[in-house]
């Protein structure tokens, strides 16, 4: 378990962090949300030792992470950094070899990375020689080359184009399945939803959601029934007392209930105006949940 | 705290790679591999085998020129045509007590002799027993020695008509006792010294400069955040002092080795056991003041932002290193001074001055103690505060970062 456990960090009188906790389990996909300056950054470079919480800390294995820890961890920091002037499978090796794998592994685990990125041709290169996409395999590479046991990844998906996402994702997804537990941040929430099992959510320096996608929509307040009669107006809908109706267009109406347990008084008064070709109960989009639990 | 519930649980808490074969992360070894990085990129570096190549070049020319100045013994070369047995022997040795090392051909006519001055075969030729044919004008050594070689056979001859044994003119030799028998020595260790501190200088600013812009490329180029979140920053110092320093002390053993060897066969330096404890000295005294000036160096170079702006905070340490050289220099001329004195001990300066001292004027040897003790307590003190305003300063984002500012910063282990 990678616990992060009561953190709490203020630059000057600007609070940062209050009180973050959250757990990402072994092979647990762990998807870190939050507007810009939420806090995401600060509590991955606390995890790294690259900030001082002022308060809390951070373990894995119910061990307070130091450096032996972190020479286990793969970091993809937010601003990418290697050395633009380095041949590509030297630097991975040598970044493999400061998390203590031994010459011989560093050099096999880089070959066999940039190979499977499609850069094996490229791997005598400069950095600086390679396009911005490449580098950003190569960045990723870095943080996994050490085949590490627990995988820190700050937007790894931004800068990426489709073809990229699925390969990363398909990478990560392949350290996962390895029981590594994998924390990453992303604006990107529709690739949180598709791609994590858990969730957390920061807002103003606060864990303000936390748990799988399901959980947290089952937690979702505003729950809407979807209908669609298709020709009819909205009016049916209206005329019963016990609804509000959130949107009306095209047939399709967004109502929420009073109490949720007469979803079936509803289907039937749908039935008695028309043909019903749809009806359920909607799954906001995590994009809608963030919206909701951020506003909250 | 409250867990989530529910959380997905795995039960394996650890992954399944193979690390049978993981090496013992101690200090030693993360700084071997953080100093055989900086080797290795240094040595596949144009600019840099650029740059010292043109360093040793530079300096090897220096001694050369050294040499030049130093073998002041002028040859001269003397045509003659006839006169008097022994006359080419006499104009030799005539020369040989003014400082000439005169070479005599002899030439068969006038003419000949003629020839060889106008192509400036030789540089005068004597006919008809008292002329001397020049280009332009007589050297006054070498008229000296000729006419002192004519007129001593002359006065042999006379002498000789006259019944006397010319052997009364031989000139007493003088016997020389020196009250001062080590001055030679001295004044070689002293331009030994001096040479070696020009060196240091040299070497000590190029490599500063190198460290100081591979600290500047880590931290804008950001790959400082991968690597501190793996390395402890006074490694990653003391990983860049070692690496740059084994470079920049193979090369003053080179240009070491290759002008000590010039100067002995060239026969500037006469003397070349002091000599060479001297040189010996001086890389020790290197050893010392590289790892000093190059931990300084690296933390200003950490305080800088961008590529662009380095000049500006290394400025102080070029100071430092001028005024250094400058003190060696005044140490040289007066080796006893209090100003010499003060400032061997003082550390940074005493790289320079100390050796300077030791060479040229009598130094104790509690002195010499003293002086090291100071350097290594010193440069204990900025490795360790100097790994702290490092990391502080590494990791700020912004433009200049401020040491007070970087100390605060200190992160977590």
């Amino acid at each position: 378990m990678l616990e992060f456990d009561g953190l709490r960090k203020s630059y000057g009188t600007n609070l940062v962090l209050d009180d973050v906790s959250f757990t990402v389990a072994p092979g647990q996909m762990y998807g870190f949300c939050g507007a810009n300056g939420a806090g995401k950054t600060t509590t991955m470079r606390i995890a790294l030792g690259l900030a001082r919480a002022d308060a809390g800390e951070v373990r894995w294995k119910q061990q307070p992470v130091d450096l032996e820890v972190r020479r286990r961890i793969g970091y993809m920091p937010e601003e990418r950094g290697l050395y633009p002037k380095m041949p590509v499978v030297e630097q991975l090796e040598y970044f493999g070899r400061l998390h203590g794998m031994n010459t011989a592994a560093a050099r096999k685990s880089a070959s066999l990375l940039l190979e499977g990125m499609g850069l094996g041709e490229r791997s005598k290169d400069a950095l600086e020689k390679l396009s911005l996409g490449n580098q950003q395999r190569v960045q990723l590479a870095a943080a996994l080359v050490s085949n590490p046991d627990v995988l820190i990844l700050d937007e790894p998906f931004s800068g990426l184009d489709p073809t990229g996402v699925d390969a990363l994702a398909a990478n990560l997804a392949e350290r996962r399945s390895r029981g590594v537990p994998v924390l990453f941040s992303s604006h990107q929430l529709d690739l949180v939803e598709r791609l994590c099992d858990a969730v957390g959510i920061l807002a103003g320096g606060k864990i303000v959601a936390s748990g799988t996608v399901g959980q947290l929509r089952e937690r979702e307040a505003n729950r809407q029934l979807r209908v669609v009669i298709p020709g009819s107006d909205g009016r049916w809908a209206r005329e019963l007392g016990y609804v509000r109706v959130d949107s009306d267009r095209d047939g399709e109406v967004l109502l929420q209930l009073d109490d949720p347990g007469r979803d079936q008084d509803v289907l039937s008064a749908a039935m008695a105006s028309g043909p019903v070709s749809h009806f359920g109960w909607r799954q906001p989009t995590l994009v809608e949940i963030f919206r909701e639990t951020v506003a909250a | 705290m409250s867990h989530p519930a529910g959380v997905v649980e795995h039960t394996a808490d650890t992954s399944s790679y193979d690390r049978t074969g993981d090496v013992r992360m101690t200090s030693s070894h993360i700084v071997g591999l953080v100093a055989r990085r900086e080797i290795l990129t240094r040595l596949t570096d144009k600019g840099f085998i650029v740059s010292s190549i043109f360093i040793i070049v530079l300096i090897m020319g220096s001694v050369v020129f050294q040499v030049l100045i130093q073998s002041g013994a002028s040859s001269v070369s003397v045509g003659i045509t006839d006169g008097p047995q022994d006359f080419s022997t006499a104009i030799e040795e005539q020369a040989d007590v003014l400082g000439l090392d005169a070479e005599v051909t002899e030439y068969d006519d006038e003419s000949a002799a003629r020839e060889a001055v106008q192509s400036e075969e030789i540089d005068a030729a004597v006919v008809d027993g008292n002329s001397v044919l020049v280009n332009e004008s007589l050297d006054d050594a070498l008229g000296a020695a000729i006419s002192g070689a004519i007129n001593g056979l002359t006065l042999a001859q006379r002498l000789t008509d006259e019944g006397v044994n010319p052997d009364i003119l031989q000139p007493v030799s003088l016997e020389v006792m020196s009250l001062q028998p080590a001055a030679d020595a001295a004044d070689e260790k002293g331009l030994v010294a001096f040479v070696s501190i020009l060196l240091l200088y040299t070497l000590l600013i190029f490599f500063g400069q190198f460290i100081a812009q591979g600290v500047v490329e880590e931290k804008a180029s950001r790959v400082i955040e991968v690597l501190l979140a793996a390395v402890k920053p006074w490694q990653l110092l003391a990983g860049k002092i070692i690496g740059l320093g084994v470079l920049a002390f193979a090369q003053l053993l080179i240009i070491c080795a290759a002008g000590l060897g010039g100067a002995i066969a060239f026969d500037v330096i006469t003397v070349p056991g002091a000599a060479i404890a001297t040189v010996v000295q001086v890389l020790g005294w290197f050893v010392l003041g590289f790892t000093l000036i190059a931990a300084l160096f690296a933390v200003c170079g950490a305080l800088v932002s961008r590529q662009e702006d380095p000049q500006t905070v290394l400025l102080p340490m070029t100071l430092i290193l001028v005024a250094a050289l400058v003190l060696a220099i005044t140490a040289g001329q007066n080796p006893n001074g209090t100003l010499a004195k003060v400032t061997s001990f003082v550390p940074a300066l005493s790289t320079m001055v100390m050796p300077v001292r030791v060479a040229t004027g009598s130094v104790a040897w509690w002195e010499i103690v003293l002086t090291v003790v100071l350097m290594l307590a010193t440069i204990v003190a900025v490795v360790r505060i100097g790994g702290r305003i490092y990391s502080g300063a590494l990791l700020g984002k912004g433009g200049r970062v401020k040491i007070r500012d970087a100390l605060a910063a200190e992160r977590v282990s």
